[in-house]
C-alpha cells in the first residue's frame, strides 16, 4: 500500500471582487493531479511560486477539500476520514509564524502534545529527545517571541514529530534559513527518512531535492509535468549543454530575441545583485555562443561558460518548456 | 466478546477519555496563556480591573444624578454585566487570535476533540470573568452605597459564577463567528455594549419596549442580574431558582450553538480555504 496516494486531485479558489457588482473568477490551482508516495519513501514536489504545491499540502493535511478527486494516507481519505489522516500525519511548514509566541519552546510542544493525545509519561520522554533532535536543547525555556528564524522552524519540525507520525509532510521547511541552519535541517530530514518515516518534501531549492529525495514530482501551473528519480529527470536534459551567459541589463525584447534564436530550447533568467545570469539551453554540440551574444547587442556581457547541465536544469526546462 | 477484548475496549475508552479531559483542562490553561497579554498586571489591571470599575462608578453615579434607582441597582448590574469583559472579548479572542497567530492551521490539523478543544478554552474566561465580576462588587461596596449582607455573599458568588458562564458561552458563539468573519472585534464590540442595553443592567427589562423585551429574555445575563438583585436583597436561592433555571438553560444552549457553529465553520473555511486569512 502506497503511504500517500493523489487520483484526479484538484482544487479551485473562487475569488470575488467588486462591492456592487461582485465579479467571481475561479482559479484553478490544482489541476487533477495522480502521484503515490511508497511507504518509507523521500518524495519531493518541485514547483515554481504558485504552482500548487502547498494547495497540495493542504488537502493531504485535511485543511482543504479537494474540489475533486481523491487522497489517502496510509489508506484513510483525507475528506471522509480526516481525523484518521490527522494522527497519521506530521505536518510542518516553512516560515516563521505558527507558533505561540508568548509560550515557550518548551509550553508550545507540550501544548500541542496535549491536542495530539500522547500521554504525558511518553511526553516526558519525547520531547527532550525531539528538542535534542531539532537542537533547542537548553533554550527550550524561552519564549518564541525570541526566537530566531532558523529556531522557530526548527520548533516547527520538533511540533510535527511529536505523536511520531509515519507520514511527515514538510512545506518548504528550508525557506528562509541561512545556509547553516539548512544543511541542519537537511541532515534532520534525511536521518527521519533513515529512521523508516514516509516524508513528503516541497521545496523550490533544486540542490534540496537532489540531495534528499528519491523521486521526485515537478509541479507547474497545477499539473504534474514529470515524475521521477533524481537522476531520471537529469537525463532528460542530458543530451543538452548549458550557456551561462553574464549580462548587465539585458531588456526584455533581448531575453526575448535569444528564447526565439533558433537552436534555443530554453532560457532562464536568475538576478543577481548588480548582474543577471542568462541560463541558455541548447542541444549538445550546438556553436550558439557568438548568435547569442549577437542577439544580446548594446548589453554589456561578462563571463560567458558552457557546462553541462544540472537538476536545476531539468527542473527549468520542465517548468518553463510546459 | 472475551474478557480480554471488552477490558481492551474498556482501557481504550478510559484513554480517549483521559486525553479529552487534558485537552479540555490543560489546553485551555494553554491557550490562555498563549494568546492573552493579560497574565501580566501592565494589562490586566487596566482592562480587566480599571475599565470595569469605572463601569460600575460611570452608572451608579449617573443613576444617582438621574434619582431613578438606588445605587445597589446599578452596581449590581454591572458588576455582572462587566464579566464580559473576558466573557465576550477573552473568548473571542481564544479564536480571531489564532488567525493573528497565524497558528489555526496547525491547531486544525490536530486531532483533537473539538469539543474539548473550544469549549475547554471558555474555562479559564469563566474564572477570569469571575474574578472582574468580584472586583466590580468590592468597588461597589467600598465606593458607593452598596452593603449586601454577609450571608448572601456564597449565594450571590453562586448567582455570578452562573451568569459569567453563561456570558462565556455567549462569547463563544461570539468566537465561532470569527471563525467565519475575518475580524472578530466587528461581532464582539456591538455584542458587548447589546447586552448592556438588552439584559435590564441599567433599564429594567420591562421599562424596555416589548420586542427589546423579547430579545433580552434570550440574551445571557439577563435572568441572572434579575436573581443577582434579589439574592443581594436578601433573598434565597431556592426563591429565584425560576431564574436561574433560564439563566442555565440559555447558557446550554449558547454552549450547544457554539459548538455547531464552530464545526460548521470549520468544516466551511476547508471548502472555501479561509482558514488562514488574516
Amino acid at each position: 500500500m502506497a503511504a500517500i496516494e493523489a487520483e484526479n486531485l484538484r482544487r479551485t479558489y473562487k475569488q470575488t471582487s467588486g462591492f456592487l457588482r461582485r465579479r467571481t473568477k475561479t482559479i484553478e490551482a490544482v489541476r487533477g493531479i495522480d502521484f503515490a508516495v511508497d511507504e518509507g519513501e523521500l518524495f519531493g514536489l518541485l514547483g515554481p511560486n504558485g504552482a500548487g504545491k502547498t494547495t497540495t499540502i493542504k488537502m493531504l493535511v485535511t485543511l482543504l477539500i479537494p474540489t475533486s478527486g481523491t487522497a489517502r494516507v496510509l489508506g484513510s481519505d483525507v475528506v471522509d476520514d480526516a481525523r484518521t489522516v490527522r494522527r497519521k500525519i506530521g505536518y510542518v511548514f516553512g516560515g516563521d509564524r505558527g507558533a505561540y509566541e508568548r509560550l515557550s519552546g518548551l509550553d508550545n510542544l507540550r501544548y500541542f502534545s496535549e491536542l495530539y493525545g500522547v500521554p504525558p509519561k511518553v511526553q516526558k520522554q519525547r520531547i527532550p529527545e525531539l528538542l535534542e533532535l531539532v537542537g533547542l536543547t537548553g533554550r527550550e525555556r524561552e519564549r518564541v517571541e525570541g526566537y530566531s528564524r532558523g529556531m522557530r522552524q526548527r520548533l516547527h519540525i520538533a511540533r510535527g514529530l511529536l505523536h511520531d507520525p509515519p507520514v511527515i509532510v514538510l512545506d518548504e521547511p528550508t525557506i528562509g534559513l541561512d545556509p547553516v541552519g539548512a544543511r541542519e535541517l537537511r541532515h534532520t530530514i534525511a536521518e527521519l527518512a533513515r529512521a523508516g518515516k514516509t516524508v513528503l518534501l516541497t521545496t523550490h531549492y533544486m540542490y534540496e531535492a537532489d540531495a534528499l529525495c528519491d523521486r521526485i514530482a515537478v509541479i507547474a501551473k497545477g499539473e504534474i509535468v514529470a515524475t521521477g528519480t533524481p537522476a531520471h529527470l537529469k537525463s532528460a536534459v542530458a543530451d543538452r549543454t548549458v550557456i551561462e551567459i553574464e549580462a548587465y541589463g539585458a531588456p526584455e525584447d533581448a531575453i526575448r530575441r535569444l528564447r526565439d534564436a533558433p537552436g534555443v530550447t530554453s532560457v532562464a533568467v536568475e538576478d543577481r545583485e548588480h548582474a543577471q545570469l542568462l541560463l541558455v539551453q541548447a542541444p549538445q554540440g550546438s556553436v550558439l555562443t557568438q548568435q547569442l551574444l549577437g542577439h544580446l547587442d548594446g548589453v554589456r556581457v561578462g563571463r560567458v561558460t558552457a557546462r553541462e547541465p544540472t537538476l536545476e536544469d531539468a527542473y527549468v526546462s520542465l517548468v518553463t518548456e510546459n | 466478546m472475551s474478557v480480554a477484548v471488552r477490558n481492551r475496549m474498556s482501557y481504550g475508552r478510559d484513554q480517549r477519555l483521559r486525553q479529552t479531559l487534558r485537552i479540555f483542562f490543560h489546553g485551555g490553561y494553554f491557550s490562555y496563556r498563549a494568546l492573552f497579554n493579560w497574565q501580566s498586571p501592565r494589562f490586566y489591571v487596566p482592562t480587566m480591573l480599571a475599565g470595569p470599575a469605572f463601569q460600575v462608578l460611570f452608572f451608579a453615579y449617573l443613576g444617582r444624578y438621574s434619582h431613578v434607582r438606588d445605587d445597589a441597582f446599578y452596581v449590581v448590574g454591572n458588576a455582572v454585566q462587566v464579566s464580559g469583559m473576558s466573557g465576550v472579548f477573552g473568548v473571542a479572542i481564544t479564536v480571531g487570535g489564532e488567525r493573528w497567530t497565524q497558528t489555526l492551521a496547525p491547531l486544525l490539523a490536530t486531532p483533537a476533540n473539538r469539543m474539548a478543544l473550544f469549549l475547554g478554552r471558555a474555562l479559564p474566561h469563566i474564572v477570569n470573568g469571575f474574578i472582574v465580576s468580584a472586583f466590580g462588587f468590592a468597588i461597589g461596596r467600598l465606593l458607593l452605597d452598596f452593603h449586601p449582607g454577609l450571608g448572601t455573599i456564597p449565594e450571590l458568588a453562586v448567582v455570578v459564577l452562573l451568569s459569567t458562564t453563561t456570558c462565556t458561552a455567549f462569547g463563544l458563539v461570539v468566537g465561532a463567528l470569527g471563525l467565519r468573519w475575518r475580524d472578530v472585534f466587528t461581532i464582539a464590540n456591538p455584542a458587548y455594549f447589546l447586552m448592556l442595553l438588552f439584559c435590564g443592567v441599567n433599564i429594567p427589562l420591562s421599562a424596555l419596549p416589548k420586542w427589546m423585551q423579547v430579545v433580552g429574555s434570550g440574551m445571557p445575563l439577563t435572568h441572572g442580574i434579575a436573581a443577582a438583585r434579589r439574592v443581594a436583597h436578601g433573598a434565597s436561592l431556592s426563591s429565584v431558582d425560576g431564574l436561574i433555571g433560564k439563566e442555565a438553560l440559555i447558557g446550554l444552549c449558547y454552549f450547544a450553538a457554539a459548538y455547531v457553529l464552530l464545526r460548521v465553520f470549520e468544516a466551511e473555511g476547508r471548502r472555501r480555504a479561509t482558514l488562514e486569512l488574516v
